[in-house]
């Protein structure tokens, strides 16, 4: 169940650094700019056709966006979420 | 790597600061604010909507088309809203950085003519459509910091120059289109005027910045290609907001918005809209052929 958007995601950060080869699901996507300030907003709209839910922007935590591990806990695995 | 600094920018600016000397009006007085926009007129140009060219268009109600060009035209001027706040803030931080003391007097004159028009849009969107849209969310997380400093100067006067002229397209267009109101016409005119002082100031900073970093740091240059690209795309598709769709009451937002960003009418329209900024680029040695 959890599998399907993550591959979405991973499909978007590749395809916007093909020079990765890898994606390892402990890698700092903020610190290796993997996901930058100009890919944020996209990456956000991406995260809210998958999750079916409006993300509100005030409400961010960098953090939850740092790793694939980070991004599954926060945004496709519910009862991490709450 | 050892901070480098940043050699002045001398620029001939007398002419832009006489222009904008004779040209000086005062936006709080000159426009006639009806007390509403003439029910079905667009509020937009509808070929610069974002669904224009598209099936996505032909699909919708007379209604909703119209709705689109007025929920589009708020989010145009929102974000010109927002642009300018953040682009003018970092303006504010370097009028006086001895680097920019020679072009300080041009500076004012942009700080000033910048928060005049907004509070133009501003007031437009908040006088008949009851709200902006907020900014778009961001990442605070340092995307240049690993950029000279001199990279990140012309980074910034390359952010303020890329969204003037993007937006510019949008204002000449919509300044002669006589199916607008006539306060839609007449805000995209006299934006369009001062911006064209702005853009001609905005393309002789970027060189002489550009300059400094190729004779510096040459291996930097391609690296600013590829972020001037990625900036180009992030700027046409903030264009395409999914609350304006929902208010427009297009169901499916997000699917549509995504559909739109990858029809090849679209790509065609940013193409168009893109152009003159993209000939700039490359005749600049920025362009995105010289991305590695």
């Amino acid at each position: 169940m959890t599998n399907e958007p993550m591959q979405a995601v991973r499909e978007f950060i590749l395809g916007r650094n093909p020079r990765l080869g890898l994606l390892s699901d402990d890698l700092d996507l903020i610190d290796s700019r993997a996901i930058n300030s100009l890919a944020f907003v996209e990456f956000i709209f991406l995260l809210e056709e998958l999750t079916g839910e409006p993300i509100d922007p005030e409400d961010l935590d960098l953090d939850d966006f740092r790793t694939l591990n980070a991004l599954e806990a926060r945004f496709f695995k519910k009862e991490a979420a709450r | 790597m050892a901070v480098r600094e940043v050699a002045p920018v001398q620029l001939d600016t007398n002419r832009l600061e006489q222009l904008a000397e004779s040209g000086y009006y005062n936006p709080y007085t000159m426009f006639d604010w009806p007390d509403a926009i003439e029910p079905d007129l667009p509020w937009m140009s509808e070929n610069l909507t974002t669904l224009a060219g598209t099936p996505m268009w032909d699909e919708l109600t007379r209604e909703q088309q119209i709705a689109l060009t007025k929920y589009e035209s708020i989010n145009f001027f929102s974000l010109n809203i927002h642009g300018i706040r953040e682009l003018m803030s970092e303006v504010v931080m370097r009028i006086h950085e001895p680097t920019y003391a020679n072009v300080s007097e041009f500076l004012h004159h942009f700080i000033g003519e910048e928060n005049e028009h907004m509070w133009f849009f501003a007031k437009f969107c908040l006088k008949y459509g009851g709200k902006l849209y907020p900014a778009q969310p961001t990442l605070k997380a340092g995307s240049v910091d690993h950029l000279s400093r001199v990279a990140r100067e012309m980074i910034v006067f390359a952010r303020i120059l890329i969204f003037e002229e993007i937006v510019d397209y949008y204002n000449a267009h919509m300044a002669t289109d006589q199916s607008l109101p006539h306060i839609a016409r007449e805000i995209n005119r006299v934006h369009h005027v001062d911006e064209s002082r702005h853009v001609a100031f905005g393309r002789m900073i970027f060189t002489n910045l550009l300059e400094q970093v190729t004779e510096r740091d040459p291996e930097e240059v391609p690296v600013l290609a590829e972020y001037l690209e990625d900036y180009l795309q992030y700027s046409i598709a903030t264009l395409y907001n999914p609350a304006a769709y929902r208010d427009a009451g297009i169901p499916d937002p997000l699917a549509v918005r995504r559909r739109a960003l990858e029809h090849p009418a679209r790509a065609e329209a940013h193409e168009q809209v893109l152009k003159r900024t993209r000939k700039f680029l490359s005749k600049a040695g920025v362009g995105r052929e010289a991305i590695k």
